[in-house]
């Protein structure tokens, strides 16, 4: 009969379950937030035309025939942009993992974290299935409703962003605090998660103006508020990917059962 | 007071006399357009320059840090003036 | 806390962008931007430009303070700095209240979207900051902050300098910069 040994305390080892835990399915959603980034940047931005974004002055007729130009390729994009933003989620269960191991299983950064992450997958999937719905039936459509659809859109998927916000402010205050000498995460990805919050803000301009910086395609709304976020992810992605393999080395180290 | 002898008041000094020049300066008819653009952006970087630099700190900062830094308002500087050349004249 | 610094180079970035994308929209109307920018109070703005440079002056002097142990001297200093800070806020106020009052608003024309948009983004760094140094001036009156223990002190002033350096390029870019 086996003898187990006694869980480790809370206190020498915060967030580690009694359970085994599972570093090869860990790296593996890890490795989804560049999977996300690499999808949305070449689905949503390139191939149905969002880097940069049909403007937000264009007329009805405009929009509707930007729609009706470009059907296929926004349809191929927006459909598997919207399957593919679930990686966002995925990864964001990885990020929370990590920040459980500075901040304790008990941690409500983390949970908050893997929330915001997760729900932050909402109003870009439902952004995407109403573009995908504004190319799919343009033929039966009047472009007073392409543009009702193309600005659905967009509200939704830019005045969400307090949820990413919440998720972003989650990591950074979680691996500021990381007490190790070298931090799982350097504070350089945590104080650019503090810009990318900022750089939020301003987003809830767009439904009062339609051209000029705070417009939803333009330099502040769209290129600076998008692109703060989109290297974000990458780069706390390569700090999390190599967190994992520190932590069960931690944890070897330590002599843990579970490990 | 011995806060006159910092070089931070000094430096303070040389700021506000140069906006006095540049606002209530510069702004008159007297100058040239070319002149009053190019001479309040050259001193807007000198300015930046000193604030970086004396307020700042940067003189202590890694080279790196600092070089990257102090060519920031100088970028600015040749951007905007740049920007400023390329622009039809208004009548 | 070097982290700040990363926070103040790319806020340097992102405003130089953003002075970059000033200037095209500039080059596709200058008479427009020159009509408008006749409307814009250039002495209040210069004004700005001295109070500024007066509240950095205000916190250099208060972090050499703290470097030299004298406790006493530095609430003033902090202050002297937050301040400084209000007075900007109340001077971007009644400019502010001048131009609506004129109906001058962000949509009124591309200049004035920008001016509404610059101003105010600045002039949300400016509450910040002012709100810091505040926090910083209470602390500094119960003898927390001297040689060794001056790190969130200076990062709160190397903030404000930036507030400080960004308005010395902002006003004359949109208030002084004429027309050719």
């Amino acid at each position: 009969m086996a003898i187990h040994a006694e869980p480790t305390t809370s206190t020498s080892a915060p967030g580690l379950s009694p359970y085994r835990t599972d570093y090869t399915s860990w790296k593996v959603m890890a490795w989804t937030g560049f999977a996300f980034i690499t999808a949305f940047f070449c689905l949503w931005g390139l191939l149905a035309r969002n880097i940069s974004p049909f403007p937000a002055w264009a007329e009805p007729q405009a929009v509707w025939d930007h729609y009706k130009n470009l059907r296929l390729p926004i349809m191929i994009g927006m459909s598997v942009c919207l399957t593919c933003t679930a990686f966002y989620m995925v990864w964001s269960v990885a990020v929370s993992r990590v920040m459980e191991r500075i901040e304790g299983s008990g941690g409500v950064w983390s949970k908050l974290e893997m929330m915001g992450g997760t729900i932050t997958c909402a109003p870009i999937m439902t952004a995407c299935a109403i573009w995908l719905t504004a190319a799919h039936e343009i033929d039966n459509i009047s472009p007073g409703m392409a543009h009702t659809l193309y600005w659905f859109g967009w509200l939704l998927i830019d005045l969400a962003y307090f949820v990413t916000s919440w998720q972003i402010a989650g990591a950074s205050i979680v691996f500021m605090r990381d007490k190790r000498e070298k931090k799982l995460v350097p504070n350089i990805v945590s104080w650019w998660g503090w810009i990318t919050i900022l750089s939020f803000f301003v987003v809830s301009a767009i439904p009062f103006v339609n051209t000029g910086p705070l417009a939803f395609n333009g330099v502040i709304s769209f290129w600076i508020a998008f692109f703060t976020w989109f290297f974000w992810i990458p780069g706390l992605s390569y700090y999390i990917i190599k967190a994992i393999p520190r932590l069960q080395a931690e944890d070897e180290a330590a002599g843990r059962l579970n490990a | 007071m011995s806060v006159l002898r910092e070089r931070v008041t000094w430096v303070w000094l040389a700021l506000m006399v140069l906006t006095c020049a540049t606002t209530w300066g510069l702004s008159k008819d007297l100058f040239s357009p070319v002149v009053a653009v190019v001479g309040n952006f050259l001193i807007a970087a000198v300015k930046v320059r000193y604030v970086m630099l004396d307020f700042m700190e940067l003189r202590q900062a890694p080279l790196p840090v600092r070089a990257a830094f102090e060519a920031w308002p100088w970028v600015v500087a040749a951007v905007i003036l740049g920007f400023w050349f390329a622009t039809p004249a208004v009548m | 806390m070097e982290g700040i610094w990363v926070f103040i180079g790319a806020d340097s970035v992102i405003f130089a962008i953003l002075f970059l994308s000033f200037m095209q929209d500039r080059l596709k109307n200058p008479a427009l931007f020159e009509a408008s920018r006749h409307t814009l109070n250039m002495h209040l703005g210069g004004l700005d430009t001295l109070i500024l440079l007066t509240s950095s002056w205000s916190v250099a002097l208060a972090v050499q303070a703290m470097k030299r142990d004298q406790i006493d001297r530095e609430p003033r200093l902090l202050l002297g700095g937050a301040v400084t800070g209000l007075m900007f806020m109340a001077s971007k106020s009644i400019e502010y209240f001048q131009k609506f009052a004129h109906g001058l608003t962000p949509g009124t024309n591309p200049f004035y979207m920008w001016y509404f948009t610059l101003t105010g983004i600045h002039l949300a760094h400016v509450v910040a900051g002012t709100s810091l140094l505040t926090y910083l001036w209470v602390r500094s009156r119960r003898g927390t902050y001297d040689h060794l223990h001056r790190a969130v002190p200076e990062s709160v002033a190397s903030y404000w300098h930036l507030v400080d350096l960004l308005w010395i390029v902002l006003f004359p870019l949109l208030y002084l910069m004429r027309a050719g």
